[in-house]
C-alpha cells in the first residue's frame, strides 16, 4: 500500500504532472529572432550529395555551388553569356584569349583573385587524377600564361567556339591556390555559414563581393525537400519563398494564383536509346527508325507532364540555341503504318520480342516507358518492361544490359555542341546508344565546335540534323516542363531558360525576398 | 540472471556478425557504382577517367577480404567509417539522426499508448456496445490506412488547407523549442494512429480475454472496487502480450518509419539509409544497418526483461 498522506511521496500520476508542466513550460514560445537581413528560403529537389566545385553532382548542388563559387565567365540576370570573374577578355586569334580580372575580387579568405589562382584552377581540373567534369572539355588548353597578376593567356590546341560557355559553367569555378583540396575557397557571391548534412545549408552574404551591391539577400537558407507534393506544400504555406523542379500537376494552380509566381521553361527531354551492338532487331537503322514513327508523342506529354512540355520530332536542338534546325523531312510524326513498313522493309514484318529499360526511382521515367511499350505494342514489338532502381539503371545502362531504354538528358548551354556529350563515340555509358559510334557524326561535332563563323556552324548543324534523322543514334520523344515557382513578392529571381536552367543559380546575384 | 545475460550477450554478437558480414556482401552484389552515381546526375555523365579517378579516392578498389576486415575490425571499436560521397563520419550522422527518429518514434507511442490502452481496455471491458462498435470500426479504417496516405491527407488539410502547422521539415529543440514540436506533432500523430490501432486491438482482445478468468469473479465477489479490480486483476494481466507486441513495433519502426520522414522531410535515421541505399553510399548504409538492429536486438532483450517483472512466473533461464 502507498502512503497517500506522505507528501514528498511521488506517485506516478504527480509525476506526469510535473513532467507536463516541464515540457508545456519547454513549449512556450522561445525568443524571436530580428530579422536584421533579409534571408531567401529555398526549396531544394533533392541535398546536394557533394559541394566539390568541379565536379558535377547534380542540379541541387549547382545552385549552392553557384554561391559559393565563380568563374571565369557567367551570366547575367538575363542569361546572356557575360565576363564574371574576368572584367574582360579579348580574342586574339582564333586558339588565343587574355583575360583580365576584375580589380579586387578576392577570395572569401580575403586574398585577391590573381592569374595564378586561375592557372592552378585550370590546372588542377585537368590533373591525371582529377574527376571534374569538365577535364576532357578544358584538356583543349594547350598553355596557360600569366602576363601580369590579373592578366592570363589561354592558348588553345584547337578553335574553339565553345570555350567561353564552358568556362561558364558551374563546374569551371576559381578556387584558391593554396586551398586545401578538402575544403576549396572560392569568390563567389556568399560564403557557407552553417549546415545540417541531408537538411539544410545556409550561406551569408560575402562582403568584399566584387560585384557593387550585389548579392541582394543577406543569406540564403537551402532546404532539401525531397518529396515533390511537400515541396510544392512548403511553397504554399509560406515556408519557403522559391521552390525548384516545381510537379507538372501544379503548374496550373501556381499560374492562377495571385501569391505565386512561375518561371517556366522546356529544359532536359526524354527519349530511347538502344543496343546497338547486341545482334538484334535495333542494329538496324531502319527499326530505330520505325521506333520514331510508332510513338504518339503528345500522349506521353499529357500523361506524364500533365501536358506540360512540347512534342521532339527532331534533333534536341536545346531551347534557345542561336541555329534553327527544324526541317520537317528529317522529323518524325506519328505514322504507324510507316512505322509497320519500316520494320517489313528491315525484316521483321511480324514484330518481335524485346526488354525495355527504365527506372522505377523516377514516376516520369516509368511513366514514359509505359506509353513506349504500349505503342511499340501497336507495331509488333513486344517489350518488357524492366525498372529497376536508379543505380542499377544506370549500371545497366552502361553494361547494355538492354535491347531498348527510356531516358530524360539534358546540357548545360544553349548551344548544339552541348549534344557532344550524348551523340559523340566515347566510352559506353548509360546516355548514349549502347554500342553507337557514327564517324559522321563525331566528325560533325568536332568541325561545328572548332568552327568560328556563326554561318558556317550553322551549315554544320543543319547537316548534323540530317545525320541525326539517318543514323539514328537515338529516338527523341518530346522536351519536359522545368519551372520553379516563387513568392509574388520575390524580386529578381530569374529561371534561365532551356538547358541553362541549371544556372539559375547566377541570379541569386538579383534577388531579394520580400 | 546473470548467466541468461550473458548468455544473450553473446547469441546478440553473433548475431550482430551475421547481420554485419550480409550487410556487407549483399551490398556488392547490389549493381551500382557510388562513384559513377554521384557523377551521373541530371542526364549528365562524367568521362571514365573521371569515375576511376573517383573510385580510387572513395578506396573502392582495395580488394574486397580487405575491405571487410578494415569494416569489422573498425565496428568493434564503433568506427563506422566516413561516407564515400561526402567524406562525413557515419557514426556522427548516425548519433545526430538516431534520436529524431527515436523522438518521432516514442512520441508516437506515448500518445498511442495514451489514448489505445484506456479504449482498448474500455471497449473490451464491454465487448459488442456501442464504444467498442465504434472503436473497432475506427480503427479498422486506421489499421488499413498506411502512413503516407494519412500523412497526405495530414498535410494538405492542416497545413495548405487550415495552415494551422508547418507541412514538415524540423528544426532543433535547443534553437526554437516550440517550432520544433509544431512540426513534431503531425508526423508524431501519423507514427501513433497505426501504433494506436495495433494497441487498442491488442489491449481489447486481451482484456476480454482476462475478464472471463476465475480470479477476477473472485475478486468481485470478495467486493473489490470495479475500479480495482480492473486496474489490479484485469490489465497487469492483460498488458503483457501489448508489451511484446509493442516492443516489436518499436524495432520495427526504426526501419520503418522512412515513409513518414520522408513525407514530412524529417531528417530522421531512416531517410538516411534510404539515400545511402540509392547513393550506394556502402559504409553509412551498413552503419545505420548494425545500428538498427543492435537497437532491435537489445529492445527485445529488454522487453524480455520487462515481462519477467510483470509477471513473476516467467524465469529468465
Amino acid at each position: 500500500m502507498t502512503d497517500r498522506k506522505n507528501p514528498t511521496h511521488i506517485t506516478r500520476r504527480t509525476a506526469l504532472t510535473y513532467i507536463g508542466a516541464g515540457m508545456a513550460a519547454l513549449a512556450l514560445p522561445g525568443q524571436s529572432y530580428a530579422a536584421s537581413d533579409k534571408t531567401l528560403r529555398y526549396g531544394l529537389s533533392t541535398f546536394p550529395p557533394a559541394l566539390t566545385p568541379w565536379n558535377n553532382t547534380g542540379a541541387a548542388s549547382n545552385y549552392v555551388k553557384l554561391c559559393l563559387y565563380r568563374g571565369l565567365m557567367g551570366y547575367d540576370s538575363e542569361a546572356q553569356l557575360v565576363p564574371e570573374v574576368a572584367e574582360s577578355y579579348e580574342w586574339v586569334d582564333g586558339n588565343t584569349i587574355v583575360f583580365k580580372l576584375r580589380e579586387g575580387a578576392k577570395f572569401h579568405n580575403g586574398e585577391p583573385v590573381t592569374a595564378e589562382d586561375v592557372i592552378f584552377t585550370f590546372t588542377s581540373i585537368t590533373a591525371e587524377d582529377s574527376s571534374a567534369y569538365l577535364k576532357s572539355s578544358f584538356e583543349s588548353i594547350d598553355s596557360m600564361e600569366a602576363m601580369d597578376a590579373t592578366t592570363v593567356k589561354f592558348t588553345l590546341k584547337l578553335p574553339s567556339a565553345v570555350f567561353l560557355s564552358e568556362l561558364a559553367n558551374y563546374c569551371a569555378g576559381i578556387v584558391w591556390k593554396g586551398s586545401d583540396p578538402e575544403d576549396p575557397i572560392g569568390c563567389g557571391p556568399y560564403t557557407k555559414t552553417d549546415e545540417e548534412r541531408g537538411v539544410f545549408i545556409e550561406v551569408t552574404a560575402f562582403p568584399d563581393f566584387y560585384s557593387e551591391g550585389e548579392p541582394r539577400s543577406g543569406k540564403i537558407r537551402f532546404t532539401a525537400y525531397s518529396d515533390q507534393n511537400l515541396r510544392y506544400a512548403a511553397l504554399e504555406t509560406g515556408d519557403v519563398d522559391v521552390i525548384e523542379y516545381l510537379p507538372w500537376t501544379q503548374f496550373d494552380t501556381v499560374e492562377e494564383s495571385e501569391e505565386l509566381n512561375i518561371a517556366a521553361t522546356v529544359s532536359p527531354f526524354m527519349l530511347a536509346l538502344f543496343n546497338v551492338e547486341k545482334d538484334g532487331p535495333f542494329k538496324n537503322p531502319l527499326v530505330r527508325r520505325a521506333v520514331g514513327y510508332a510513338i504518339q508523342r503528345q500522349d506521353v506529354v499529357d500523361g506524364v507532364f500533365a501536358g506540360r512540355g512540347t512534342p521532339l520530332l527532331g534533333i534536341p536542338n536545346p531551347p534557345g540555341s542561336p541555329y534553327d534546325l527544324s526541317d520537317p523531312s528529317i522529323e518524325y510524326s506519328y505514322d504507324p503504318e510507316k512505322a509497320k513498313a519500316l520494320l517489313a522493309e528491315a525484316g521483321y514484318p511480324n514484330g518481335f520480342s524485346c526488354r525495355l529499360l527504365g527506372t522505377s526511382t523516377y514516376g516520369m521515367h516509368q511513366d514514359t516507358a509505359a506509353i513506349v511499350q504500349a505503342y511499340l505494342q501497336m507495331i509488333g514489338i513486344n517489350a518488357t518492361l524492366d525498372l529497376p532502381d536508379w543505380a542499377t539503371r544506370v549500371k545497366k545502362g552502361k553494361d547494355g544490359d538492354y535491347d531498348i531504354a527510356v531516358h530524360g538528358l539534358s546540357g548545360f548551354y544553349n548551344d548544339p555542341n552541348a549534344l557532344w556529350p550524348l551523340l559523340h563515340s566515347g566510352p559506353s555509358n548509360y546516355t548514349r546508344s549502347f554500342g553507337f559510334a557514327s564517324d559522321r557524326i563525331d566528325d560533325l561535332l568536332e568541325r561545328g565546335r572548332a568552327a568560328m563563323d556563326e554561318a558556317e556552324r550553322e551549315e554544320i548543324y543543319k547537316e548534323l540534323a540530317v545525320a541525326y534523322y539517318e543514323e539514328v543514334p537515338q529516338i527523341p520523344i518530346n522536351w519536359r516542363g522545368q519551372a520553379h515557382a516563387m513568392q509574388a513578392s520575390v524580386k529578381g529571381f530569374k529561371g534561365f531558360p532551356g538547358w541553362l536552367n541549371t544556372s539559375s543559380g547566377f541570379s541569386f546575384d538579383t534577388t531579394e525576398p520580400s | 540472471m546473470l548467466r541468461f545475460a550473458l548468455n544473450r550477450a553473446l547469441s546478440a554478437g553473433l548475431m550482430l556478425l551475421v547481420v554485419g558480414t550480409v550487410v556487407f556482401s549483399i551490398l556488392f552484389l547490389v549493381p551500382g557504382d557510388p562513384a559513377e552515381l554521384l557523377l551521373s546526375s541530371d542526364g549528365i555523365t562524367a568521362s571514365p577517367d573521371a569515375i576511376a579517378s573517383l573510385r580510387e579516392e572513395m578506396g573502392l578498389n582495395k580488394p574486397l577480404l580487405a575491405q571487410y576486415g578494415e569494416f569489422l575490425v573498425n565496428a568493434l571499436r564503433f568506427d563506422f567509417g566516413v561516407s564515400l560521397i561526402d567524406k562525413a563520419s557515419v557514426g556522427d550522422t548516425i548519433a545526430t539522426r538516431l534520436p529524431r527518429t527515436i523522438e518521432l518514434i516514442l512520441a508516437g507511442l506515448v500518445l498511442a499508448a495514451l489514448t489505445g490502452i484506456p479504449a482498448g481496455t474500455y471497449a473490451g471491458l464491454r465487448p459488442g456496445r456501442r464504444f467498442d462498435r465504434i472503436a473497432s470500426a475506427v480503427n479498422a479504417v486506421l489499421i488499413s490506412l498506411p502512413g503516407f496516405v494519412i500523412g497526405t491527407l495530414f498535410i494538405y488539410i492542416f497545413a495548405q488547407f487550415l495552415r494551422w502547422l508547418p507541412a514538415g521539415g524540423y528544426t532543433s529543440f535547443f534553437t526554437d523549442p516550440w517550432l520544433h514540436i509544431k512540426q513534431l506533432t503531425l508526423p508524431a500523430i501519423t507514427v501513433g494512429l497505426h501504433l494506436f490501432s495495433i494497441i487498442f486491438r491488442m489491449t481489447r482482445a486481451s482484456v476480454l480475454e482476462m475478464r472471463g478468468n476465475d480470479w477476477v469473479r473472485t475478486a468481485v465477489a470478495k467486493g473489490l472496487s470495479r475500479k480495482l479490480v480492473v486496474r489490479r486483476h484485469v490489465l497487469r494481466n492483460a498488458l503483457g502480450p501489448v508489451i511484446t507486441v509493442v516492443g516489436l513495433q518499436m524495432g520495427i519502426l526504426l526501419g520503418s518509419t522512412v515513409l513518414i520522414e520522408f513525407i514530412y522531410n524529417w531528417p530522421g535515421l531512416s531517410g538516411y539509409l534510404v539515400t545511402a541505399v540509392q547513393q550506394r553510399d556502402y559504409p553509412s548504409v551498413r552503419g545505420v544497418i548494425l545500428v538498427v538492429s543492435a537497437l532491435f536486438i537489445l529492445i527485445n532483450l529488454m522487453v524480455e526483461l520487462l515481462y519477467s517483472m510483470l509477471d513473476p512466473r516467467i524465469r529468465l533461464e
